[in-house]
C-alpha cells in the first residue's frame, strides 16, 4: 500500500517536472485511442442502424395490369400464411400515381402528360424481423415472383448485405491501424519513462544500494505510464464527444431523412471505461518496458 | 563481519583489480582500506555492495555468502549496509530532512517514524537548522554530513565510506572522521577507503593498505 502510495506520489511530480515530455505521450496515446474510439464510434452507430434498418426491412409485390382480382386474393392469402408479415397494404394505381406527385412535387406536372397511369398496383409487406434473419423471407419472395398475375417483386436487401460487408471491412482496417498506433504510442510512452528514469537515475541507484523494494523502484515509472495513459484516454474521450456533438450538429438535419438521428449514440459507458481502462494498461506496459531493466 | 577468502576480480581486458585477496574485518572495528589510485580499494567496496560480482573467490558479510544471494537477499543484505561515497550522491532536487528520510521512506517505513529517525540523525550531525535547505545551498562538509546521516538513518551494522574526505579541506576532512569513530563507538562496523595517509595518521586505525589488487601491508 504504501508502495502504491509512493508510486502516485512520485509519478505526479515526475509528470509535473517533465510535463513537456509527457505531454508528447499523453498526445501520443490520445491520438491512437481517438481512432480506435471513432472507429468503435462510427461502427457502434452503423450496426445500430443496421439493425434497425433490418427489422424494418419490407418487400413489394408488383402486379401486372391485367392481374385479377382473384389472383390478387391469391396473393395476399399466400402472404397471410406464410407467416413473413407483420403487416400489408394494397396500393392502387391511383394510389402509386398520388404518391409519386406527392414526393416528387417538381415532376408532377410531368405525369399530366401521360396518357395512361404507368404505375403498377402493389402489395406492399412488412417483413418480420426473425423471417428475414432465418431466410423464410427470402423464400417468399422466390414463390411470389413466379406467382400468376405478378410483374416483379423488389426486394432489397443486397444494400444491407453490402453495408454490412463495408462495416466488416472498415473495422477490420481501423483496428489494424488502431494497434499499429497503440504499439507505437506504447514505444512513444517507454521512452518519456526512459527519460524520466535518466533523470532519476540517482535516486535509482541510492534505492538500490538502500535494498528498497522493486515495487517502490519500478512502481513510480509504471504509474507514470498509467497516468499518462489514463489521461490521454480521456482526452480522446472529450475529442471524440465534441467532434460527435459538432458531427450531429453540422450533418444532422441532412442525415435526417435517411436516418433517425435520435438513434445515433455516442459510446456507452462501458466501452468508454474499457478504452480508458485499455489507455492505462498500455501506458502501464510501456512503463513497465522502460523500468523492467532497473 | 567481513571476510574474504582468495577474492580475485579480473575485468575483460586481463586486468586484475584484486587478486587472491583474504582479509578480515571484524564486528564493530574501524578499519581503513588504503593504497595508491588503481590500488583496487573502490572496486573492494564495490563487491562489497554488490555492485560488481568477483571473478574468483567467496565473500561473506554480517553472515551473507554474498555470492549466493538471491535478488530478495540482495535487498535484505543492503539494507544492513550504510554507504557513503566522495561526491555525496545526495539527491538536488529535495531537501535535507527529504534526503535523508528518502531511505526509510523507500523501504516502506511509515511517514511518522521517517521524519522522528531523520531528525535525530540529523541532530547528531548537527546540522538539525538545516533542514529545509536543498544540496546545493550546503557547503561541502555539510553535505558529508547530510550522507553520513542518510547512511545512519537506517541503523546499518556496517558502514561503507569511499573516500569521504576526498572533496574536503583537512579540518572537515578530520571532522568527519569523528563522526565516523562516534558512529563506531556506538557499535558498527566502519570501513573508509582512503589515500589520505595523514588522516590516517590522525586517527590511527587498523589499515589495511593494497597495490595492484593485492594486500601489501596491514598495520
Amino acid at each position: 500500500m504504501r508502495a502504491l502510495e509512493y508510486s502516485f506520489r512520485e509519478a505526479v511530480h515526475s509528470l509535473w517536472r517533465a510535463r513537456g515530455s509527457s505531454l508528447f505521450a499523453v498526445v501520443a496515446i490520445a491520438l491512437a485511442l481517438l481512432v480506435l474510439g471513432g472507429l468503435l464510434l462510427v461502427t457502434s452507430n452503423v450496426e445500430r442502424l443496421v439493425a434497425q434498418w433490418s427489422t424494418a426491412a419490407e418487400f413489394s409485390v408488383y402486379l401486372r395490369d391485367d392481374a385479377t382480382s382473384e389472383q390478387r386474393g391469391a396473393l395476399e392469402g399466400l402472404i397471410d400464411e406464410s407467416g413473413v408479415a407483420a403487416g400489408r397494404q394494397y396500393v392502387s394505381k391511383a394510389e402509386a400515381l398520388g404518391r409519386f406527385r406527392r414526393d416528387f412535387a417538381e415532376l408532377a406536372s410531368l405525369t399530366a402528360s401521360f396518357e395512361q397511369n404507368p404505375f403498377p398496383a402493389s402489395v406492399e409487406v412488412r417483413v418480420r424481423p426473425e423471417t428475414y434473419q432465418d431466410g423464410r423471407a427470402e423464400a417468399l419472395v422466390t414463390r411470389l415472383a413466379s406467382a400468376p398475375g405478378v410483374a416483379d417483386v423488389r426486394y432489397d436487401r443486397d444494400w444491407l448485405v453490402r453495408v454490412t460487408a463495408g462495416l466488416d471491412a472498415v473495422r477490420g482496417v481501423g483496428f489494424a491501424l488502431g494497434l499499429v498506433m497503440i504499439v507505437a504510442a506504447a514505444f512513444t510512452v517507454a521512452t518519456v519513462v526512459r527519460l524520466a528514469l535518466h533523470q532519476r537515475r540517482d535516486e535509482i541507484e541510492i534505492m538500490q544500494l538502500v535494498g528498497s523494494p522493486y515495487s517502490f523502484i519500478r512502481g513510480p515509472f509504471v504509474v507514470e505510464g498509467l497516468l499518462q495513459g489514463g489521461v490521454g484516454a480521456l482526452v480522446a474521450l472529450a475529442l471524440l464527444w465534441l467532434g460527435f456533438r459538432a458531427a450531429l450538429g453540422w450533418w444532422g438535419g441532412s442525415l435526417a431523412p435517411v436516418v433517425d438521428t435520435g438513434s445515433l449514440h455516442f459510446l456507452p459507458l462501458q466501452l468508454a471505461t474499457w478504452l480508458v481502462a485499455g489507455g492505462m494498461a498500455v501506458g502501464a506496459l510501456g512503463g513497465l518496458a522502460a523500468a523492467r531493466n532497473i | 563481519m567481513i571476510e574474504t577468502h582468495h577474492l580475485s576480480k579480473l575485468y575483460s581486458r586481463g586486468l586484475y583489480a584484486l587478486r587472491d585477496l583474504s582479509i578480515t574485518v571484524q564486528k564493530g572495528e574501524f578499519v581503513f582500506l588504503t593504497g595508491p589510485s588503481g590500488a583496487g580499494k573502490s572496486t573492494f567496496l564495490r563487491l562489497l555492495l554488490l555492485q560488481e560480482h568477483p571473478s574468483d573467490g567467496e565473500v561473506w558479510v554480517n553472515g551473507y555468502h554474498l555470492e549466493k544471494l538471491s535478488r530478495r537477499e540482495i535487498q535484505e543484505y543492503r539494507r544492513g549496509i550504510g554507504f557513503i561515497f566522495q561526491d555525496f550522491k545526495l539527491i538536488p532536487t529535495r531537501t535535507v530532512l527529504e534526503n535523508i528520510s528518502f531511505v526509510p521512506e523507500v523501504l516502506g517505513v511509515p511517514v511518522a517514524q521517517q521524519r522522528r529517525r531523520a531528525f535525530q540523525v540529523l541532530k547528531w550531525v548537527g546540522l538539525q537548522h538545516r533542514i529545509n535547505a536543498f544540496p546545493t545551498e550546503l557547503s561541502g562538509g555539510e553535505q558529508q554530513r547530510i550522507a553520513i546521516a542518510r547512511a545512519l538513518v537506517n541503523e546499518p551494522a556496517l558502514i561503507l565510506a569511499d573516500e569521504p574526505t576526498g572533496n574536503l579541506d583537512p579540518d572537515l576532512s578530520l571532522e568527519i572522521m569523528n563522526l565516523l569513530r562516534e558512529v563506531n563507538a556506538g557499535g558498527t562496523t566502519v570501513l573508509v577507503a582512503t589515500h589520505d595517509r595523514e588522516l590516517i595518521r590522525l586517527v590511527g586505525r587498523r589499515t589495511i593498505t593494497l597495490d595492484q589488487g593485492r594486500v601489501v601491508e596491514v598495520a
